[in-house]
């Protein structure tokens, strides 16, 4: 078996069929080799660091479980990336489902009905989760991405970021070229906008 | 190009750096036009905003976390491969040692092979005689478990009659113990009806 040094400089196809035939420590090269750019992504569609080591970890269970199952003319990373962006792309459409406005009930007739149906959030602390959270995401570039929808967040981050072809993308995200190009065009002058926008 | 400014596609392209001759008219008209000059500044800022992200670690154990949850499967011939490479010994004389015995005794089992197919003629013969020998033994064997059960006499007459005999003393024998089974159930059932 081949040592752990030599696996960090082996390529990514050939990590994988070391996997495949079931050594452990090339599983573990490959989570250490992608473990922060699919956090990263993850983490800055979500905006929540617990939900996103959950999201992140769910991928590479996913990945890594049907690693015999990988097909080597694809890339691993667009792969892993594919799988972290639906997972992110599921969890925010599930949590935009669970949302419940603290206003009251969007249904309430009057205003008596609508103050029945609300609730008072009780003010926390800031813990040191969320400060960390802060720090991490609190830059002015980061807070205007917060502000991207979804779909042009994924594009922006793999695009910039992670340094892929506008092809790579719409591969890893199953989109056709011509939407790639118009949702990364479009981020971009969202981006500035709100850049100027906190400028100002 | 100098009569219009840079269409939102065409500063992408600067942006993306893409090069070829239709790139350096943009490039030229970028030089002189004020208004697309500062639209590509303030794009490519925002490119070098999101290029200088960092990446952001998880937690300290993550790699542990997602090692727990993954079923590490070794295919039957890797365990093979392995097995067989733990079987060898470690050091190059003791490796030799191991190829070497393995590679006479291969050359020796061809050469016997080859000569043996050769010698047809002696394999058969050698076969004919190892198949009568074995047929003989067997038999024997045979005739004297019969004289132990049922006496010389008996297992005298069955042979005289031949294969005839055989199946007359088998059929005999397989009515006696139905005969005997019948009567024993007979008897069982008989002694059940009394007690009920």
């Amino acid at each position: 078996m081949a040592p752990l040094l030599d696996l960090r400089n082996l390529p990514d196809a050939d990590l994988v069929a070391l996997a495949q035939e079931g050594r452990e420590a090339a599983y573990r090269e490959l989570v250490r080799r992608y473990e922060r750019p699919v956090f990263s992504l993850i983490f800055r569609m979500v905006r929540d660091r617990e939900v996103a080591e959950d999201l992140a970890q769910d991928t590479f269970i996913k990945v890594l479980n049907h690693i015999d199952k990988y097909r080597p003319e694809f890339k691993l990373s667009s792969w892993l990336f594919k799988i972290a962006n639906n997972v992110a792309i599921d969890h925010l459409r599930k949590r935009q489902l669970d949302t419940v406005s603290i206003d009251g009930s969007p249904h309430a007739m009057s205003a008596a009905e609508q103050e029945a149906t609300s609730f008072d959030v009780v003010a926390r602390q800031e813990s040191a989760l969320e400060e960390m959270e802060a720090k991490e995401l609190g830059s002015a570039i980061e807070r205007a991405i917060k502000k991207l929808r979804p779909e042009y967040r994924a594009c922006i981050m793999l695009r910039h970021v992670e340094g892929r072809s506008y092809e790579e993308i719409a591969a890893t995200l199953d989109l056709p070229l011509g939407t790639v190009k118009t949702y990364i065009h479009r981020a971009r002058h969202q981006l500035r906008d709100a850049l100027e926008g906190l400028r100002e | 190009m100098d009569h219009r400014h840079l269409l939102p596609e065409e500063i992408d392209l600067l942006l993306d750096g893409e090069e070829g001759f239709g790139v350096n008219p943009l490039k030229a008209h970028l030089a002189q036009c004020a208004g697309c000059r500062a639209e590509y500044e303030a794009q490519r800022e925002v490119a070098l905003a999101l290029e200088g992200l960092p990446h952001i670690a998880p937690s300290f154990r993550f790699a542990d976390k997602v090692m727990a949850n993954v079923q590490v499967f070794e295919p039957w011939h890797v365990s093979l491969r392995d097995s067989i490479r733990r079987a060898l010994p470690t050091t190059q004389v003791g490796r030799t040692l191991v190829f070497g015995t393995g590679g006479v005794m291969a050359v020796s089992m061809t050469l016997l092979t080859v000569w043996l197919a050769h010698r047809a003629d002696a394999v058969l013969f050698l076969g004919a005689l190892v198949g009568q020998r074995l047929r003989e033994f067997v038999a024997g064997g045979v005739h004297d478990a019969v004289v132990a059960t049922v006496g010389q006499g008996a297992a005298t007459t069955v042979s005289s009659n031949g294969l005839v005999g055989v199946g007359i003393a088998l059929s005999a024998l397989a009515v006696a113990i139905l005969g005997t089974a019948f009567g024993l159930k007979t008897l069982a059932s008989a002694a059940r009806s009394r007690r009920g």
